[in-house]
């Protein structure tokens, strides 16, 4: 019986039809060498040529060296002038040529040049060999004599240098923005584009639903707080608990300049112990004036997650006992603090994951397969009906009926 | 060894090619086409580059298939309008030889039997016996079919019929030609197999051997089967794919174009593969290779044939239907080119 989806068992896999057709890439390489075919292509050139940016060296090799190959090691790469596929090895870039590029198609001879191919068609078949087999559009010259790396014109290497390059700090800059990891020697302080929070709509919800509450409750508890013209968030606002998972900061947080409302507020009156020992605080900036240490970029109004307990600093000094709700915030921030580093902890992994697909579990390698080949997109795709009736229907090839 | 060429049929017909064959003994070509006429060419008759036209023959309905007959002067065609004609190619005379009550997919000759059969979307094959003479079998043998007919084709002793459902039956020529002469009502057929292939079959060609046959389906997918039904001879069976495109870059997967024809040739055993791709491919069927895929054709390919000599390779070529097609016309690009074939362009490699 037939399997179909599992093209062709060939009893030897390398003496079955010429495979490129016939088979996925997918399959072609991976019993023979480590290659591994890159999800997307990171050099944009064509689906069948492979990089191997990602490859684990080690993948085979039950070592755990490092996963991404620095740009040193990419450079030294031998790569196919006539396809710019890269590999791991001279020797297997030389045997990629001459089965690729350099082979008759008549009697399957593999030359190792091009002029030795085009002499071999002519004095054998008696043919002229006008142009390199699989070769990109622009490399398909027979005038360039290449054997490996050797005869590579130099602007055609500066080329494919700079691309790698390029590939390769693009892809670096991916990595560090999806994994959140600061480049080496860096300090995770400076990265400006660390973490960032995506948050599920379930978690915006549940965050929406706790402020309401605690705004209602708030209402509720102190009918009394005076300030006119506020906005009811601005109200509860001496409470640390609406701010608590707040990734952005209301209009009223204190250390944003310019806050109108912010001077409205009588500070002393939420926390009076911590109230004023020194100078009395700036306008503007009444949260700010008892953290000293932070620097002053903080207080930006992109007061993004990281300087969040920076503000709460402020709560540990007003007595917890006299605001219940103040405990429930801490709480709430901490369960916030860890759902936020589950997030980053999914995120990172999910990177991983994305980075190196070859890890992925054989399932997941399944999966997409299968994906891919669900997209398979058929130009005629009646099980039923064949096209030949379809166009008897069509009134161009209606017969005339006789009497 | 002379080098492959290809050219193109001068005065090609107006409308698609439903069928191309070549005439048993010389280098003529008969192609029958969706524009209601029947073509005869004259293929490159010493090796001259070009192929012109003997002349046409019109009927009153698009013709789906012709094959020739006993003799290059006879050729018979399966017509729109449910006929199955007979045509004197050098009177133009027209016979009427069976009446179906659908359109008329294939006509098949077998010159061994000298049976003459057709297969109509009436589900059924009609067979005539042409030996007896013309006169001496007024009413055809009726064989019903379980489903569709789409393809079929003959092997020296053996007739592959593919329908709809993927079912697929096997007569025996020489239990036809029995029946015929012992007036048995019923003929059952030799072997009922199901398709190989998922979908819908699009085409059937026989080995010149005798031993097996190939079918083609709509997914881009090409079975070469045995007939010998054995397990052994079974176990030889395989199926691949082929005629698909890499679909662009944001779609990913692939564009999988139908198979639309198969042919055989006579000598090497190996075989060509057409498909709505607008490529032809050459196929080693024992060593399970590819030999060869032409460049490229303008549109995508409708028909194939060999020459029997297996010197020449005529390709139709005309635009495909393709699903959510709401009018089809082959108008202007429909074309028929003729490859000579080198020597040893399509001679198998064997199996290494």
């Amino acid at each position: 019986m037939i399997l179909e989806g599992a093209c062709f068992v060939a009893p030897q896999p390398d003496r079955g039809f010429e495979l490129e057709s016939v088979i996925p890439c997918v399959f072609q390489r991976l019993p023979h060498h480590h290659i591994v075919p890159h999800q997307s292509d990171s050099l944009g050139i064509s689906r069948s040529v492979h990089s191997v940016t990602c490859v684990q060296p080690s993948a085979t090799m039950g070592g755990k060296k490092r996963k991404h190959p620095d740009l040193e090691e990419l450079l030294d790469r031998p790569w196919c002038y006539y396809c710019e596929r890269e590999f791991e090895d001279l020797k297997l870039l030389i045997s990629h040529q001459k089965a690729k590029h350099f082979r008759c198609d008549r009697c399957g001879k593999r030359l190792n040049t091009a002029g030795g191919l085009s002499v071999h068609m002519n004095q054998v078949h008696k043919e002229n060999l006008s142009n390199v087999e699989n070769a990109l559009p622009n490399r398909q010259g027979l005038d360039i004599e290449i054997f490996g790396m050797e005869g590579i014109p130099e602007d055609i290497q500066n080329q494919h240098k700079e691309r790698i390059r390029e590939n390769f700090f693009r892809d670096q800059q991916q990595r560090y923005a999806a994994t959140g990891n600061p480049p080496p020697g860096q300090s995770g302080v400076q990265g400006v584009t660390k973490k960032i929070k995506i948050e599920t709509a379930e978690e915006l919800k549940a965050r929406l639903a706790a402020h309401r509450a605690r705004k209602l409750a708030a209402a509720n508890g102190n009918p009394a707080v005076p300030v006119d013209g506020q906005s009811p968030s601005q109200i509860t606002s001496p409470f640390p608990a609406p701010q608590a998972g707040y990734p952005y900061p209301p209009a009223s947080v204190p250390g944003v300049p310019g806050v109108p409302a912010v001077p409205g507020f009588s500070p002393s009156q939420a926390y009076p112990p911590v109230y004023p020992s020194g100078p009395s605080p700036p306008p503007g900036a009444p949260g700010a004036f008892n953290l000293p240490a932070r620097p002053p970029s903080n207080t930006l109004p992109a007061s993004t997650l990281p300087q969040r307990p920076g503000y709460y600093q402020n709560a540990p000094g007003a007595p917890a006992t006299g605001y219940p709700a103040g405990a429930s915030t801490v709480d709430e921030l901490v369960s916030g603090g860890a759902r936020q580093a589950d997030v980053i902890d999914q995120m990172i992994r999910m990177a991983e994951a994305g980075v190196k697909p070859a890890q992925g579990a054989p399932e997941q390698a399944a999966a997409q397969k299968k994906g891919k080949k669900d997209k398979a997109r058929m130009v005629y795709d009646d099980q039923e009906t064949s096209p030949e009736e379809k166009m008897a229907l069509l009134p161009r090839y209606r017969v005339p009926i006789v009497a | 060894m002379a080098p492959a060429t290809q050219w193109e049929v001068a005065q090609p017909p107006h409308d698609a090619v439903s069928s191309l064959v070549f005439v048993p003994d010389s280098h003529k070509l008969l192609v029958s086409s969706w524009d209601k006429n029947v073509y005869l060419y004259n293929v490159g008759p010493n090796g001259a580059e070009e192929a012109s036209l003997i002349k046409s023959y019109e009927f009153r309905a698009p013709i789906l298939d012709a094959c020739f007959g006993a003799d290059e002067h006879e050729a018979f065609t399966a017509g729109l309008d449910e006929q199955v004609k007979r045509v004197d190619l050098t009177t133009g005379e027209q016979t009427l030889m069976s009446k179906h009550t659908a359109p008329v997919r294939c006509v098949v000759y077998s010159p061994e039997h000298s049976l003459l059969i057709s297969a109509s979307w009436d589900c059924t094959l009609h067979v005539h016996n042409m030996a007896t003479g013309l006169a001496s079998s007024p009413l055809p043998l009726t064989i019903k079919l379980p489903g569709k007919p789409h393809a079929m084709a003959a092997s020296p002793s053996k007739l592959v019929v593919a329908m709809t459902a993927r079912l697929v039956h096997i007569y025996d020529l020489p239990t036809i030609a029995k029946a015929i002469t012992t007036k048995e009502p019923v003929v059952q057929p030799w072997q009922q197999r199901e398709s190989s292939l998922k979908f819908l079959t699009r085409a059937v060609a026989c080995m010149p051997n005798d031993a097996g046959y190939a079918t083609s389906s709509i997914e881009g997918r090409v079975a070469v089967e045995w007939f010998e039904d054995t397990e052994k001879s079974q176990a030889r069976k395989y199926a691949f794919k082929c005629h698909r495109l890499p679909a662009p870059e944001e779609e990913g997967g692939d564009i999988v174009y139908p198979v639309n024809a198969l042919a055989f040739h006579p000598k090497y055993g190996t075989f060509a593969s057409g498909g709505g791709d607008s490529t032809v491919a050459l196929w080693d069927a024992e060593a399970k290779r590819r030999m060869r895929q032409l460049t490229k054709f303008p549109d995508s390919v409708a028909a194939l044939a060999f020459s029997k000599d297996g010197k020449y390779l005529a390709i139709g070529v005309c635009p495909g239907f393709e699903t959510g097609m709401e009018d089809y016309s082959g108008e202007g690009r429909t074309k028929v080119f003729i490859r000579e074939l080198g020597e040893n362009e399509a001679r198998g490699k064997g199996a290494k």
